[in-house]
């Protein structure tokens, strides 16, 4: 299975992740909640969800690290009976991405773990060979265009738009929701 | 230094001659529950990865129906890594090639039954 993107330097990474630590599902995404790049997943509406749910456990788990604590808890594990869930913040040249991960018995939280950190020198890497400083397409925007992004995000993901040049956002505005 | 329930199991296979570790790992996590490695060793990569492999092992014996594993042995060009397991714990020693396998073998099998 592979792995898709809406920004070219994610994909590589992302589908080393997948195929080496073997999880189920894969979701790369901004704090924010815009994905960057999912596997795993056949549905456009399955992505968005998971993806406000991982950037609000995200930034739950992290508030609550710093009240507890004083600093964020930068990963969390949820053992479900058959499945389990990873979430993390892995940190990079382009600000921090959420990694959220779903596995069963074909993995383990230390096989995740593993290739988690492995993931995030690949990130930081393929981040310092593009362009340090996210362009204006690329970057959150949590005011009138975070809608439109995430949007944007899903469509490229699910085949309905392209990314451009750059390997970064840019459709037309006219794509319609997921 | 504290002391745990393996701290015993951990002592006697690592006072054993070419032991560089032992670690005690989750079958099922792939996550350190007590160790004792020297520097330079992954403990943490070698916990998920060791576990893994001992874990499809233990499957493939089953799938040919020759019951639990008794003790995996991975001979690699510098050394080996040795596993026995008991219900979801799996001891697992690190040994340079010099190490007496056979020696290794019989300690690891009498440490596990430890393993609870």
């Amino acid at each position: 299975m592979r792995a898709r993107v809406s920004e070219q330097w994610v994909e590589a990474p992302l589908q080393n992740f997948a195929d080496q630590s073997r999880v189920t599902f894969a979701l790369l995404l901004q704090p924010s909640g815009q994905v960057l790049g999912q596997f795993g997943f056949t549905r456009a509406m399955d992505v968005m969800a998971a993806c406000s749910l991982a950037a609000a456990i995200n930034v739950t788990a992290a508030q609550l690290g710093r009240e507890l604590e004083g600093a964020p808890f930068h990963e969390l594990h949820h053992a479900g009976r058959e499945r389990e869930l990873f979430i993390a913040e892995a940190p990079t040249a382009r600000g921090p991405l959420v990694l959220l991960a779903a596995f069963d018995g074909e993995s383990s939280l230390g096989l995740v773990r593993l290739y988690f950190r492995e993931l995030c020198a690949s990130l930081a890497e393929a981040a310092s060979a593009v362009d340090p400083v996210p362009s204006e397409a690329g970057r959150v925007d949590l005011g009138e265009n975070l809608e439109r992004d995430l949007n944007r995000s899903l469509a490229i993901l699910f085949g309905r738009a392209r990314p451009d040049s750059e390997g970064m956002l840019s459709v037309p505005p006219s794509i319609p929701p997921a | 230094m504290s002391t745990t329930q393996f701290t015993g199991l951990i002592s006697a296979l690592t006072r054993q001659r070419g032991v560089l570790g032992c670690l005690v790992v989750s079958e099922r996590d792939g996550i350190i529950v007590d160790a004792d490695v020297q520097a330079g060793v992954d403990a943490a990569a070698v916990a998920a990865l060791a576990a893994a492999l001992y874990r499809r092992a233990r499957l493939c014996s089953e799938a040919a129906g020759l019951s639990r594993v008794g003790f995996l042995q991975l001979e690699s060009e510098r050394g080996h890594i040795c596993a026995a397991g008991r219900d979801d714990l799996v001891a697992v020693v690190i040994a340079e090639t010099g190490a007496p396998v056979a020696q290794l073998r019989t300690v690891i099998l009498q440490s596990v039954d430890s393993l609870v």
